[in-house]
């Protein structure tokens, strides 16, 4: 079942001795498994399945419902394009063009070396500063494709963005 | 006892009973799809709208789902007020986009007027309609082997990471219930396949006919105190074994 055999195992301990063993923990449970290794990867939805007590498919159901989870491998730094209205008008596509060119990878890609994943959102409610890219946690206002550079160069997300 | 008024017949329904049942039981027919007796009511379908209304309301409705009302006393319903009608068409015709060559959705579309959906339809046409009564007979009888997945337009039913279920047992229940057949499986007497997980049947000592798989004996074994043997033995030679028992107990006449 699993395509990436070498999952630290031990990182769920962690996570799971921070909450009590019942379903209503899921949730906080997979979003901690999201931060530590970036995805959930089959193998640990199976084992915090059983740990918690909840059938694997309605692991699978909350995994796969939320924006927020991945069941692939994200990069270590998230772009995300905003694509709404505001954005949209403002240039959001040469944007994602940048990135696409850059980077080689699409809306919804990660990059080989696990550096970078882009992401187009609908919209981060920041119109007014339009066009709006999140690389990371930062968000970057009236982005421009020619600066985009620097900041994808900024992050720890690799050293192939420039 | 809440009485209530459904389409101008006063009905007298059971407390704690929703409206639809209510309906049903003074013989007025709502359409339904996500609706089973066996398991709790869902409200996906949406099929079974009606409106709402109290003569103190002045004329103003609500539109509910029926499967999940609860009967109020002093309550008018209408099951096929202008409103409700038009609603449940569109309902269909979204349904019918969604499943254009599914007979089941195409007849009762056809049943309310709608020949052909007014909506672009699907370019890859399914049969599920999402009704959810697969995964929740398995909650309810089964593993929870199977669960919804995704969410809106991507949403569909599968198992986990869409690969044969761990904890599928075989029972075939989803697809019974499944009222669009788009659940598909095989069944043999020394085989059984659905969700692309195998199982290998467990035979009748009587007659040979495997009839259950043998990961359902192990999931029903010992459960509510039935032990293990009492399902080795098909339904069918199960009855004829009563049945000889209850011949020869009429026969012999101190065994009355």
């Amino acid at each position: 079942m699993s395509q990436l055999p070498c999952v630290d195992m031990t990182l769920l301990d962690g996570i799971l001795e921070r909450y009590p063993r019942e379903e209503p923990s899921l949730i906080q449970v997979l979003q901690d498994v999201q931060r530590t290794y970036n995805y959930l990867p089959c193998e640990v939805l199976e084992r915090v399945a059983s740990a918690l007590g909840v059938p694997l498919a309605k692991v699978f159901s909350v995994s796969t419902f939320y924006k927020a989870f991945s069941l692939t491998p994200q990069g270590r730094v998230v772009i995300k394009v905003c694509t709404g209205t505001a954005c949209h008008i403002r240039g959001a596509g040469q944007l994602i063009d940048e990135v696409q060119r850059r980077l080689r990878i699409g809306p919804g890609e990660t990059t080989e070396d696990l550096g970078f994943t882009l992401q187009t959102v609908n919209c981060v409610g920041a119109c007014a500063m339009a066009p709006v890219v999140i690389v990371g946690e930062k968000y970057v206002g009236a982005a421009k494709a020619s600066d985009l550079a620097k900041h994808l160069g900024a992050t720890e997300g690799g050293d192939h963005a420039n | 006892m809440p009485r209530l008024v459904i389409d101008g017949k006063t009905v007298v329904a059971k407390e704690g009973t929703f409206l639809l049942q209510a309906a049903r039981d003074a013989g007025i027919d709502i359409p339904t799809l996500c609706e089973h007796p066996a398991v709790e009511p869902y409200g996906g379908c949406r099929l079974c709208l009606v409106d709402v209304t109290r003569p103190e309301w002045d004329g103003w409705s609500k539109m509910v789902v029926s499967c999940l009302f609860p009967v109020e006393d002093g309550i008018l319903v209408s099951t096929r007020s202008e409103r409700v009608t038009q609603t449940r068409k569109v309902v269909l015709d979204l349904l019918l986009a969604r499943c254009p060559e599914t007979p089941l959705v195409q007849e009762l579309a056809a049943e309310h007027g709608i020949d052909r959906t007014s909506y672009v339809p699907n370019p890859e046409p399914t049969d599920c309609i999402l009704c959810g009564l697969c995964t929740r007979i398995c909650d309810r009888l089964g593993t929870s082997a199977i669960s919804s997945a995704n969410r809106g337009v991507g949403r569909e039913i599968a198992p986990p990471f869409h690969e044969a279920p761990p904890d599928c047992i075989g029972c075939l229940a989803c697809a019974e219930i499944c009222p669009t057949g788009f659940i598909q499986y095989q069944s043999g007497s020394a085989r059984r396949v659905i969700w692309n997980k195998e199982f290998k049947m467990l035979r009748c000592p009587t007659c040979g006919r495997g009839h259950i798989t043998e990961d359902q004996a192990r999931y029903y074994d010992g459960r509510n105190g039935v032990p293990a043997r009492y399902f080795e033995p098909c339904d069918a030679c199960k009855r004829k074994e009563q049945a000889a028992i209850a011949v020869s107990l009429m026969a012999a006449p101190e065994g009355r």
